[in-house]
Formats: C-alpha cells, sequence, structure tokens
C-alpha cells in the first residue's frame, strides 16, 4: 500500500473527458453525455461507465478503446475498466450547454429535446422533418426553409 | 462572369438562394450529383457485404458504413436538389438509366472479404483525400458544411479500415494471400479515383470547389500508401515502381486510362449489374417510402 500512488478522480476526469467523439472530432464524450461515472481506487484501478447513445451504436468499440488508452496514459494507473451500461437510457438533454453550441456551430447539427421541435443552427428558422433516417441512428435528417440549408438532427 | 470569379478569388461564398452563373450552377450541381451517387452505389455495395462479413466486430463497422453512406447520399441529393437544376428523383432515374456518373471504384466487384478491406483502406483513403481538398476551400457554402459532417465520418471509416487491414496482415497466410489478391485487383482503380491530371485552366479549381490539381493528390496517396503497403510485406503491382533517390518519392510509372474512361461510360467490368442492382433495390423499398410518406390512420393520429 505504502507504494501506491493516489490518483485523483480529477485527473481520470480529464482524461476521459480528452476523447472526443469518433464522428464529431473536437465533441469531447462527457458533453455528449455519454460518461455515467468514473471511479479509481487506491490500487490504481480505473472503472469507467458509459451510457451509449443508441446500444447498437458501431462506434462503441472505438469510444471503449480511446478511452482505455487515454485512462492508461495517466500516471499511476494499473488497470481500466470501461463498461457499457444500458441503463440509465441516453437523451439529448444529456448534451451539455458546451455540446450543443459545438455541434450548432461546427457541424451545423441541430438538437431535439424532448417533443419540442428544434430550430436551424444557422438562422434560428424552424426545421421541416425531412426524414428520421439519417446517417447514423442517433440522428435524422430536417431541413431549413428559411435558409434553404440540409439539416442533421441529434435525437433521442 | 469576370465579377464573380473576383468574388470567389476574394474567398465569397455562394448560398442556395444566391444568384450565380448557370455554369458555375450546372458545374457545382454536376460535382455533387456524382457524390451523391457514389455515396448510394458505395452504401448499397457495403450493404451487400453485411451478411458475408466475418466476425460480429467487422459486422458492426460494415453496418455503420451501410447507415453512413446511404445518409450521405440522401444530404447530398437534398442539396445537390436545392440548386434547382433537376430533382432527386430525376436524379435517381438518371442514375438508374446509366445516363449519370458514379466514382469508377464502384463499376467493380468486391469479390472477397479482402476486397472489402483493400477497399475500407485504399479507396476510402483515396476518397476521403478528394473531399478534404474540396472542403478546405469549397465556394458553395451547402455543399461545404455537409462535406464538413461527411469528412469527420469517413476520418471514422479509416479508423474501421485500418482495424480491418491490421487484423488480415497481422493474420495468418491465407488471410495475407487474399488481401494481396485484393491489392493487386484495387490498386489501380483507388489511385484512379483522383482522376487524370487536372486540365491547366479547369473550372473547378478556378471556381473554388477543388481546391487542389488531381494529380498532387493523387501523388501524396502513392507517397504515404506505396510504402506502408510494403511495410506490411504486400507487394505493389506497377511492373514500373520506382523510388527516385534523389527526390525520396515513388513513382508508379505510366498510368493505363483506359479503365477509367470505361467506368465514365458505364462500361466498367461490373457496371451493368452494379445499375440494375441499384434499380432493383429502389424497386423493392418502395413500400417503405410510400408508408413514411402516407398520412397517418385517424387511430395513430389521435395517438400522438
Amino acid at each position: 500500500m505504502s507504494t501506491a500512488q493516489l490518483i485523483s478522480i480529477d485527473t481520470i476526469r480529464a482524461a476521459v473527458a480528452s476523447v472526443d467523439d469518433p464522428e464529431y472530432p473536437g465533441l469531447s464524450i462527457v458533453d455528449l453525455g455519454l460518461v455515467e461515472t468514473c471511479d479509481v481506487n487506491e490500487r490504481g484501478e480505473v472503472t469507467i461507465e458509459l451510457v451509449p447513445t443508441f446500444t447498437g451504436c458501431p462506434a462503441l468499440n472505438v469510444i471503449a478503446d480511446d478511452v482505455t488508452q487515454a485512462v492508461a496514459a495517466v500516471d499511476g494507473v494499473t488497470s481500466t475498466h470501461v463498461g457499457w451500461l444500458l441503463s440509465p437510457t441516453w437523451t439529448t438533454d444529456r448534451i451539455s450547454d458546451i455540446g450543443k453550441a459545438i455541434l450548432a456551430e461546427r457541424f451545423t447539427v441541430a438538437v431535439q429535446i424532448g417533443p419540442k421541435a428544434s430550430t436551424c443552427p444557422r438562422c434560428g428558422g424552424p426545421l421541416t422533418d425531412e426524414s428520421m433516417f439519417g446517417p447514423s441512428r442517433c440522428r435524422s435528417v430536417s431541413r431549413c426553409n428559411a435558409c434553404v440549408e440540409t439539416i442533421e438532427v441529434m435525437r433521442a | 462572369m469576370d465579377d464573380f470569379e473576383a468574388f470567389l478569388n476574394d474567398g465569397g461564398i455562394i448560398e442556395a438562394g444566391d444568384d450565380m452563373p448557370d455554369e458555375y450552377r450546372t458545374a457545382v450541381f454536376t460535382f455533387i450529383e456524382m457524390h451523391a451517387n457514389s455515396e448510394l452505389m458505395g452504401g448499397l455495395t457495403e450493404r451487400d457485404w453485411i451478411p458475408k462479413t466475418p466476425g460480429l466486430r467487422h459486422k458492426m463497422s460494415v453496418v455503420a458504413k451501410t447507415q453512413d453512406e446511404i445518409g450521405h447520399g440522401h444530404l447530398l441529393y437534398m442539396v445537390a436538389a436545392d440548386m434547382g437544376v433537376k430533382t432527386r428523383t430525376e436524379m435517381l432515374e438518371d442514375l438508374f438509366a446509366g445516363q449519370s456518373r458514379f466514382h469508377n471504384v464502384f463499376h467493380y466487384q468486391a469479390e472477397t472479404w479482402g476486397d472489402q478491406v483493400a477497399i475500407a483502406f485504399l479507396v476510402d483513403a483515396a476518397a476521403l483525400a478528394s473531399q478534404q481538398a474540396v472542403f478546405k476551400n469549397c465556394s458553395y457554402g451547402p455543399y461545404r458544411r455537409i462535406l464538413k459532417r461527411i469528412i469527420s465520418e469517413e476520418g471514422f471509416h479509416m479508423r474501421l479500415g485500418e482495424d480491418r487491414m491490421m487484423r488480415i496482415a497481422n493474420g495468418s497466410q491465407v488471410q495475407r494471400d487474399l488481401f494481396q489478391g485484393a491489392i493487386d485487383r484495387w490498386f489501380w482503380p483507388a489511385l484512379q479515383l483522383f482522376g487524370p491530371d487536372s486540365k491547366p485552366h479547369d473550372k473547378l479549381l478556378r471556381w473554388h470547389i477543388k481546391s487542389e490539381r488531381n494529380e498532387v493528390l493523387r501523388d501524396a496517396w502513392v507517397q504515404k500508401f506505396v510504402p506502408l503497403l510494403q511495410s506490411y510485406g504486400f507487394s505493389i503491382p506497377a511492373p514500373d515502381l520506382g523510388f527516385d533517390d534523389a527526390t525520396q518519392r515513388w513513382d508508379v510509372g505510366p498510368i493505363d486510362w483506359e479503365p477509367l474512361k470505361a467506368t465514365l461510360a458505364q462500361g466498367g467490368p461490373d457496371s451493368a449489374r452494379r445499375i440494375s442492382e441499384a434499380l432493383h433495390n429502389w424497386e423493392q423499398t418502395a413500400w417503405v417510402r410510400d408508408a413514411l410518406d402516407a398520412p397517418a390512420s385517424p387511430e395513430m393520429a389521435a395517438s400522438v
């Protein structure tokens, strides 16, 4: 025990926060609301529990690998366990305000919160649904008639 | 046109509702239409491999790519349709009638899983490099913004491609032979995805759709992938391959452009089958579109 190095949980959290969503470079998985718990014990064993946007999300392996790699690089970490939780369920209100701003400004992606209609990230105009099927399970496709733009919408 | 070109040279961005010269509109539209067609044809190829893909890990990556490519096609068709040249239905009808273009690589058949690895590793890298070069300086705003998202997702595909390549390259001799066969089939089509040398006054360059000449992008791909494949012990199917000690660069020798020309006229080895399969798929999925377009029944409407 005397040789064990105590690792602050903040260091672990920072390492996890350094991992970006593989399809949104620059958007941390923390801001996307994927991180449920981070724990580290006195033996340097780290446990991270994540919540998938969708259980069938094809990026789960890649995200878990990235988290493992980032955490393993922290001084004093002896092992890392990354798990995916089936509960709670991910919803778009888990996305932080920073996350929403990054999605809107860098990727022109809107976020739908609950049944409330989302607005155009470019001009604030109302969006018209185009298709519930986007390039991934967590996104649908809308359009803004005001500024003539095709908009992806993150949804739960 | 001079004023318009001066505007573009100053970094001006054209939006969907803006005035633009007809020539510019047609050139940008044709470029986006070809990109949309390529995403759709690529997505359908990927889909064919879902049941045949070995192992759950790779199967998930194939499912992901399929959904991404079809989704990209969808977004691009919307952006293209907003230009007012053709509707989405007209674009699809032209595609299925063999009257519009899609990338050369989707005119070949993926024969083995090794081919799928080569496509994900070599072809996707070439496509990504081309798209990045367009995104860098693209004067048409709606396309530029869609490209930003497509590129982020294609970057994710590259990781899946590297994962596939590492697994097959570190596998048994049978796996390595499978991949070498795929390299032999796909090296040249992947290289030709960049197209022949850009013309001196290429209007896509002049109008800031492309930001880099085809031959520059192609050469960068050669400099990266020739040594990379060799470092894993695979050979390059170029009999005249040489390395220039003075410039420290690889040279693949003369390029036979006839196969590329054939694909542009829908005369590639697998063009006819690909196009008829795409049409068949379109007809088979009509019920889904009908169901989505149908008004909700009174019972459904009451429950919402």
